[in-house]
């Protein structure tokens, strides 16, 4: 997701991002004020883990509506945290920003590759297999497919 | 290796002179979710060397899938006994199950939903026991997901990759299955699927070789092939892969067991029936780009055409 849309008749709003993410919230949350809902601002400082935000995830209630803007490569820990704590995809929504690199799963050896380049053919990191990246996604590995680039 | 050389107990998966993707599926006569065919024994070696060689390969399978898989030692284990009472027996004495395989001679103990029962989980158990590949989907949030599963036997998928992988995602690959709604159809009717009534299905592919295990992990070396078919070698090189899968609603967790029984039958073998001859080269022949590109067949297509109009044009049986 490139934007953040404004889901109204939330129970309560909790907006997690860091400091450049926060900008992409902002139309968000000044919606949120505007209707008079709750909501809680969590700050993410850079390489931060994930317990703090963890803790104030698992004390919301039903019916709260989670806001991430984080760059890419730090949206999955925090989609990882908030999906073992029980928020759905229906609660959430994810935006990433500034470089975008891709998960490729070698089709081979299971091998995890990240790549910023999806047109090229890659070398696996681990087994050395020319693999060409398919638009198969798994969200489970958050990774593409990788295959057999030449027979 | 040939797999099966007695056609009348092939799968043969054509009707009519084209073939398109369809959900093909039709209430199973008997209800059974596994098989037990000749080929029992070797095939139970093939298997067993390669869950024990590259067990990442061919089970996995998500924790909260527990139930789901005694369900599917149940399920497993009553039908062998029951429809194989020579081969296979069972004795329940309360939750102290004794499983008996006596074509391979092994006798089992086990604490029926017991948590240290084996030394490996209940699916990866009772695969060790029946041809079939079996895939365990979970139902939740209104979709399907492959949370377990023991595959052998793949036509070209990774199981490691669509582990935990929605119905849609995992058939995403697959040229205008989104397109023509296919996808959508299916996921519902399977999501309809009731307990004790249980569907068929077959799917087909050609192959070149006669590996069963053509896994995405290997297929830098089986696809390989694919390029030396020629309408002379295409009779013997070149196979039909027919996949039996099978359905059934598991009652307690609400899961489907997914079953695939994989044959192989060599052109040669299959051409030597006349009217399948006729009517797998109409088929063939007809047969849209997007569909041979996905099951493989476009780099020996134009081979395996040679190879059979000569067979129609020679008019004589092999």
């Amino acid at each position: 997701m490139t934007e953040a849309v404004f889901v109204p008749g939330k129970r309560k709003y909790v907006f997690c991002s860091d400091q450049e993410g926060i900008k992409l919230l902002f139309n968000v949350i000044e919606q949120v004020k505007e209707e008079g809902r709750p909501y809680e601002i969590f700050k993410i400082v850079e390489n931060q883990d994930c317990l703090e935000l963890g803790e104030l995830l698992k004390k919301q209630k039903m019916g709260t509506h989670l806001y991430v803007a984080l760059p890419y490569a730090e949206l999955e820990k925090v989609r990882k945290t908030a999906e073992e704590i029980g928020f759905t995809e229906e609660e959430t929504q994810y935006i990433g920003y500034g470089n975008k690199v891709k998960r490729i799963f070698c089709c081979r050896c299971h091998g995890m590759n990240e790549t910023a380049d999806v047109q090229a053919d890659i070398l696996c990191s681990q087994c050395g297999l020319e693999l060409s990246i398919s638009d198969h996604y798994s969200v489970f590995h958050n990774a593409f497919l990788g295959f057999v680039a030449k027979l | 290796m040939k797999w099966i050389n007695n056609l009348e107990s092939f799968p043969y998966p054509f009707k009519g002179s084209t073939y398109r993707y369809s959900n093909n599926s039709i209430p199973m006569k008997t209800p059974l979710c596994v098989e037990v065919t000749p080929d029992y024994i070797e095939e139970m070696q093939l298997k067993r060397t390669l869950l024990n060689h590259h067990a990442e390969r061919c089970y996995q399978s998500l924790p909260h899938t527990i139930t789901g898989q005694w369900e599917i030692v149940e399920l497993v284990i009553d039908h062998l006994a029951a429809q194989y009472p020579d081969q296979f027996s069972v004795e329940k004495k309360g939750s102290k199950w004794t499983f008996n395989n006596k074509i391979l001679e092994e006798k089992q103990e086990f604490t029926f939903g017991g948590e240290s029962t084996f030394p490996e989980e209940p699916l990866a158990f009772i695969s060790r026991h029946v041809q079939e590949d079996l895939i365990l989907m979970m139902q939740r949030d209104g979709d399907l997901y492959l949370d377990a599963g023991q595959l052998c036997f793949p036509a070209n998928w990774s199981l490691a990759f669509n582990l935990g992988m929605k119905f849609k995602c995992i058939h995403h690959p697959i040229p205008g299955f989104k397109e023509e709604g296919l996808d959508d159809r299916i996921l519902q009717f399977l999501m309809r699927l009731e307990a004790g009534n249980p569907w068929e299905r077959k799917n087909w592919s050609l192959m070149a070789g006669d590996r069963l295990d053509t896994s995405l992990e290997t297929f830098d070396q089986w696809g390989k092939l694919r390029k030396q078919v020629t309408k002379e070698n295409a009779g013997e090189l070149v196979h039909i892969r027919v996949e039996v899968q099978k359905l059934f609603r598991l009652p307690r967790t609400n899961g489907i067991l997914f079953t695939i029984n994989t044959h192989l039958l060599s052109l040669e073998n299959l051409v030597s029936n006349r009217e399948w001859l006729k009517q797998f080269h109409d088929i063939l022949s007809e047969l849209p780009p997007h569909i041979t590109d996905y099951k493989g067949i476009s780099l020996y297509k134009n081979e395996v055409l040679k190879y059979l109009s000569e067979k129609l044009e020679s008019g004589k049986v092999v």
